[in-house]
Parts: C-alpha cells; sequence; structure tokens
C-alpha cells in the first residue's frame, strides 16, 4: 500500500466510522442484552461486505439482533425459515404470467424473491437439501440472481446471514464445508450467563419496550465499506495472515506437526483474504488507520472455524478446530516490530 | 424476543393496575363458568391456556385424538368476542391457503384487470390450527412466521393481521405416519404446550350423559377485544421480585446439559434444555397466573406452575431416557425438586 493512500484514509473518514459503530451499538444495546462479542462480529463484518454464518441454539435473540441492525441502518428486511421442502424459486424469486393492459399481450413477470433485500436472515439453514442451499449461496456469491436467462442485481448493501442449529438431528444436510467458505464468518453463539438472562427476563417481559432509530443508511454503509477496504496493512502484517492460512493446510511442505496429524482439511486463500478484510474492519471501527497483529488475531476464529476441518484422530482426542487455530497463530510467528 | 405481542412505549400510560387486576380475576371465573357448561374438569389445562392468552402468547395443544382439544378453543372462541376461523392441516395445504394469496381481477365497468390481495385465514384474532403436525415444513414455516411477525408481506406489500391475534394450535402426539413434527425451533414459538389426556372415569360418564342428551349449552361472551390487549398490558405490569426472577434462570439453565451445574439426571437424559424464551415465558405466565388470581406480584407457586406448560416442548430426551420411559413431565418435576427456591436477600 503505497504512502498516498494512506494520506487519503483521512483522520475524519475514521471518525466517522467510529461515531457510527457507536451509534449502531447504542441502538442495539437498547433491545440485546449481552452477547458483546457476537455483536461485534456481526458489526466488523457488516463493514467489511462479508457474510455470516451463526451457530447455537434457537432463542437466543438471533432475529431480533440481525433485524435491529437493519432498523439501525434503515435497510431492508427479510427472514426466511429454511425447510425441507423449501424450492430455490421460493428464494431467489418466481416468473409468472401477465398481461400487459393497453396491449393485451401477455408476457412473463419475474416477481422478485425474498432474497430481493438488503438483509437477508437464512434460518436453520441445513434444514433444506443441497439444491436450494446452492441457490442461496450462489446469489450470496454473485449479487445477482438468473432466473430464465435473464439476470436480475440484487440491491446493495446484501448481507446474509445464515443460522444452523447444533442440535444433531435426522433429516438435517449439513453444508459442505466448499459452500461454508462463502461465509466471511463463522460465529458461534451460546446461552448468556445466568445474570444477562434474568436481565432478559427483565426487561422483555415488563412495561417499557424501546424503539430502535435509524442512525445510518445503506449508502453510509456503502461508503464506509469503501474506506475500510483503503486501510493501510504493512507487508509482515500481509505476510503473518497469508502464512496463518498456508500453515493450516497439511499438504504445505512447511505445516507444522499437529496440523498434519489433526487437520483434514485446511483453510483455502478466502481465508486469508477475510483475515486481512476483517482485520482492517477492526482497525477502522477501532478508530486506527493502521492494521495491528491483535486486529488479524481476533479475527482468527471467526475466519477460520470452518475453514479448517478436523480428522476423526482429533475428534478422538477432542482436539477442535478452535484449539488449531490458537495453536497456528502462535507458529506463524507474529511479526514483533512496529506495529 | 419481539414476541409476544409487545406494546409501544405510547401503550404504557398510566393505568389503575388494581382495578385491571380485578376485572381479570373476574373475567377468568366468569370464562371458566361458561366452559365449564360444555367441557368436564381440564381446570389446568384452561388455566394455562387463559393464562397464555392474557400473556399474549401462542398455545400449542398436544394430546391423544377425542381429548376435547378442539372443544376447548372452540369454545374459547365463543365466550370472547373475537373473530374466530379454523383450519384444518391437511398434506397438501399450501402456505398460500393460510395467508393469502393475489388474484387477477377485472373491473367490470372499466374492464381493467388489477391484482388484488384475499386474504387468507389468518387474518383473524384466534386461529385454530388443527393438527399442525400433518401439513408438510413450508406450509408450517409459512404459519409460524405470520405468528412471529404478525402480518403477511405478499408482492412487496405489508397486510398487518388483526390484534389481538392468537394462534392455538393441536397436535396429536401418537405416532403417525405421515405427519411431520415441528422442528424445535418452531416449537419454541409457542409460549406454551398444554398437555390434555384422557379424563377420569367419572368425567367421562358425565360427558357421555351430556353429550348424549338433547340441547347444546348456550355460551355467554365474557370479554372482547380491547379488554384482552388492555389485560395483557397490565400482565406486563405484574411485579417479579428480583429473588424469584433468579429462580426461573436457575431452573431454566439446569435443564441445559451444556452448561455446568445441571443435577446429574440431565446429563443423562436430557439431549437439549430449554433456552432463553423459556425463561421469557415463564415469568410472562407466572405473571399472568398472578393477575388471573387479581394478585399485581408474582409468587414462586406462579413460577412452578408456569414451569411445567412453557418447559414441556422445549427439552429434547436423550436416547437413555426413552430406553428408561422417563417423560419430560417428569424430568421437569426432577428439576423443580434439585433447583432451590432462592431465600429473600
Amino acid at each position: 500500500m503505497s504512502e498516498a493512500t494512506v494520506e487519503q484514509m483521512s483522520v475524519e473518514a475514521i471518525e466517522k466510522i467510529g461515531q457510527g459503530r457507536k451509534k449502531i451499538l447504542g441502538e442495539i444495546r437498547k433491545v440485546i442484552i449481552g452477547q458483546d462479542r457476537i455483536v461485534e462480529d456481526v458489526v466488523t463484518s457488516f463493514f467489511a461486505g462479508g457474510h455470516c454464518l451463526i451457530t447455537g441454539v434457537p432463542g437466543l435473540a438471533k432475529t431480533l439482533l440481525i433485524s435491529s441492525l437493519g432498523r439501525a441502518m434503515h435497510l431492508t428486511f427479510r427472514r426466511v425459515q429454511f425447510t425441507p421442502d423449501l424450492m430455490p424459486a421460493d428464494i431467489t424469486g418466481t416468473e409468472i404470467l401477465e398481461e400487459d393492459l393497453a396491449t393485451k399481450k401477455r408476457e412473463l413477470k419475474f416477481r422478485p424473491g425474498p432474497i430481493f433485500t438488503n438483509i437477508l436472515l437464512a434460518d436453520e439453514i441445513n434444514r433444506t437439501p443441497p439444491k436450494t442451499q446452492a441457490a442461496l449461496l450462489e446469489a450470496m456469491q454473485e449479487q445477482q440472481v438468473t432466473v430464465s436467462g435473464r439476470t436480475y442485481v440484487l440491491e446493495r448493501p446484501f448481507f446474509v446471514l445464515a443460522t444452523q442449529n447444533p442440535i444433531e438431528q435426522e433429516g438435517t444436510y449439513p453444508l459442505p464445508t466448499v459452500q461454508q467458505d462463502r461465509f466471511m464468518f463463522h460465529l458461534l453463539i451460546d446461552y448468556l450467563p445466568k445474570d444477562e438472562e434474568l436481565e432478559v427476563v427483565n426487561q422483555t417481559t415488563g412495561a417499557q419496550i424501546e424503539d430502535i432509530q435509524a442512525v445510518m443508511t445503506g449508502q453510509e454503509l456503502l461508503e464506509y465499506q469503501d474506506i475500510v477496504r483503503q486501510a493501510p496493512v504493512a507487508e509482515p502484517i500481509l505476510r503473518y495472515a497469508v502464512r496463518v492460512g498456508a500453515l493450516s493446510r497439511p499438504t504445505n511442505a512447511d505445516a507444522p506437526e499437529f496440523v498434519r496429524t489433526y487437520v483434514s482439511w485446511g483453510a483455502s486463500i478466502r481465508a486469508s483474504h477475510y483475515l486481512i478484510l476483517g482485520a482492517k474492519a477492526r482497525a477502522v471501527l477501532a478508530g486506527r488507520p493502521h492494521v495491528s497483529v491483535q486486529d488479524v488475531q481476533s479475527v482468527a476464529y471467526p475466519v477460520l472455524r470452518h475453514r479448517i476441518v478436523t480428522n476423526f484422530r482429533a475428534e478422538s482426542e477432542s482436539i477442535g478446530s478452535e484449539e488449531i487455530i490458537r495453536r497456528l497463530l502462535e507458529t506463524a510467528s507474529p511479526p514483533k516490530s512496529g506495529l | 424476543m419481539g414476541e409476544p405481542d409487545t406494546p409501544n412505549a405510547a401503550d404504557n400510560a398510566e393505568v389503575d393496575l388494581s382495578a385491571v387486576l380485578g376485572r381479570i380475576q373476574q373475567a377468568r371465573q366468569a370464562i371458566v363458568g361458561e366452559l365449564h357448561k360444555v367441557i368436564v374438569g381440564e381446570d389446568e389445562p384452561i388455566d394455562q391456556v387463559l393464562a397464555a392468552l392474557l400473556a399474549g402468547g401462542h398455545c400449542m395443544i398436544q394430546g391423544p385424538p377425542g381429548t376435547a382439544k378442539t372443544i376447548l378453543i372452540a369454545c374459547l372462541a365463543r365466550v370472547m368476542d373475537l373473530e374466530f376461523k379454523r383450519i384444518q392441516f391437511t398434506p397438501d395445504l399450501m402456505p398460500s391457503d393460510i395467508s393469502g394469496t393475489e388474484i387477477l381481477e377485472e373491473d367490470t365497468s372499466s374492464g381493467h384487470r388489477f391484482i388484488k390481495f384475499v386474504q387468507g385465514p389468518v387474518f383473524t384474532n384466534i386461529l385454530m390450527a388443527d393438527e399442525i403436525n400433518r401439513t408438510p415444513p413450508k406450509t408450517q414455516a409459512a404459519l409460524l412466521e405470520v405468528m412471529q411477525e404478525k402480518q403477511v408481506t405478499i408482492g412487496g406489500k405489508t397486510n398487518p393481521l388483526p390484534r389481538p391475534h392468537y394462534v392455538l394450535a393441536t397436535q396429536i402426539t401418537l405416532e403417525q405416519e405421515g405427519t411431520y413434527p415441528l422442528p424445535e425451533a418452531q416449537q419454541d414459538r409457542f409460549m406454551i404446550s398444554v398437555a390434555m389426556d384422557y379424563l377420569t372415569e367419572d368425567e367421562e360418564v358425565d360427558v357421555i350423559r351430556q353429550s348424549t342428551s338433547i340441547g347444546q349449552a348456550e355460551l355467554q361472551k365474557v370479554i372482547g377485544a380491547d379488554d384482552l390487549m388492555e389485560f395483557t398490558r397490565a400482565v406486563r405490569l405484574v411485579k417479579l421480585p428480583e429473588v424469584l426472577g433468579r429462580y426461573i434462570v436457575d431452573l431454566v439453565a439446569a435443564s441445559r446439559p451444556t452448561v455446568p451445574g445441571h443435577p446429574p439426571f440431565v446429563a443423562e437424559y436430557v439431549a437439549w434444555g430449554a433456552g432463553l424464551r423459556a425463561s421469557q415465558n415463564i415469568a410472562f405466565i407466572a405473571k399472568a397466573t398472578a393477575a388471573m388470581r387479581g394478585r399485581d406480584t408474582v409468587t414462586a407457586e406462579d413460577i412452578r406452575k408456569a414451569i411445567v406448560p412453557v418447559l414441556r416442548h422445549r427439552i429434547g430426551l436423550s436416547f437413555r431416557a426413552e430406553v428408561d420411559r422417563v417423560t419430560v413431565e417428569e424430568i421437569i418435576r426432577r428439576l423443580v425438586e434439585a433447583v432451590p427456591e432462592p431465600a429473600a436477600a
């Protein structure tokens, strides 16, 4: 990154983003209690322009979180409950026959599906068969939908938050690793600590209900996403991020012993892409113009969690991908100088 | 957590709570009196359903065939001055059969054609969703979505449902072919799950005597939509003392096998425990239960009453529980035993 770009990252722009983040968190905090880490990560992915996959049991206010974010940013929000009989057209849209009043000519008209929105909550995505999952993921990737040869561009910003229920069940279709790779972050959501759960009970069953105000627009969010991308990253940090991803691949000649023993599938190139993009968003949201090693490390878990597949040996010794990520971050020897 | 029926900040105007609580108590007595003209026994299920209605929540009613599930709901609708519709869920029911559909209509005078939205049966105050598990998942999801959002969005236009809006669903508990059990995330949308069981022999004798004689009981309308909306707001104002709030959270957290500190039988018999909505809904039902007795403060007994219908559909049993024939009710009973009621500070 050249010095000229660094100069363009005006202090004002960063300040503006910092304020935007504060306002949004302020609105969210009116209705969401606790879950600091999840809120922070979801906001980070918003500013980085990536999609999120959340794994957690039902009833932890995932819908409320995401719809509140939508309201705070004045964005349209749709929720789709994924079911075994959901079809691709139920997501993308379908064509219907319509008659033109003036000419009396009949023609096919496209009725856009729920994916034509700014924020889509894909609830329990693993309940739907692979073809329907693929339809969603394709649209996510390409930011457009093609129906009978015609292409319809999705609105921007476009953000998908997909949820998975961790309860193992018959009749679910786990997302293949390749499909999971489309999500920037994989977040884990757990029960609240008892004190916070009590606070939720008191707040939601009492009289006062807080209203969320729109404090940002979609247009502003798009501008902020551009600013995030302009944040400079020093060469050693860039190399560190790439190295973390590369070392996770058991086929890599440099891969450490624990990776070769426990990992069956390492992270793709998207991992280092999102490590850097996520780190940029974190730095800018924290009001810093430079990306630090800590920024990379703090997004490493949500970025790598779903991209590193551990093998049977790891399972029998109860070593999860979290443990692998922790060791990787150490092994890749973070740069010490400067930042 | 948007549900149940969240009032606007503007609705929180000063109310004379004790006067409204008095009316709630009277209304409950009157409703129970009317229902008993037709329904024999079943006092507990009746109170549980009433509590859910007062708390603004949806109900699931389960039980074997012929246990007056449908009659209970139909009679409730008759004693309340509310619009009532019924959908029999079948394997071929489509989402648009519930929420409504757009049709092409022609203006006969001008010859203009236009698309018109025809409201489905969900546009009512009380919707009885009979045998909800007979319909495929997409149709179930359509119902649960409108339940949650209280509106139907079609062709980019949002059509709000009339308020209050309740879904009272029935589910046959017998394992049968051709049924689609509701996934637990979907069941979680129902505030409570009420279990209706076979009557005692004496009660059955009463039923048969009544049902084989001439004439149907006349039921009086006791409350209307406005009363119910007002009652729902008042229920939120019932006080939940700090220690009892903690009692709720302790009880619910003890049902989670993944959370440290649960009793040993939970690790053995529970596959997944109750979520956050369980805690919220126990508080709601306990508040409504207090209100029905004319009290403005929840007691520990209200909570122990609320826990059974709220947790029944929110705890998943392990394979081991099935082998040992341990039921959810048994787990809930043991939870109440295992979790001490906190002493007032």
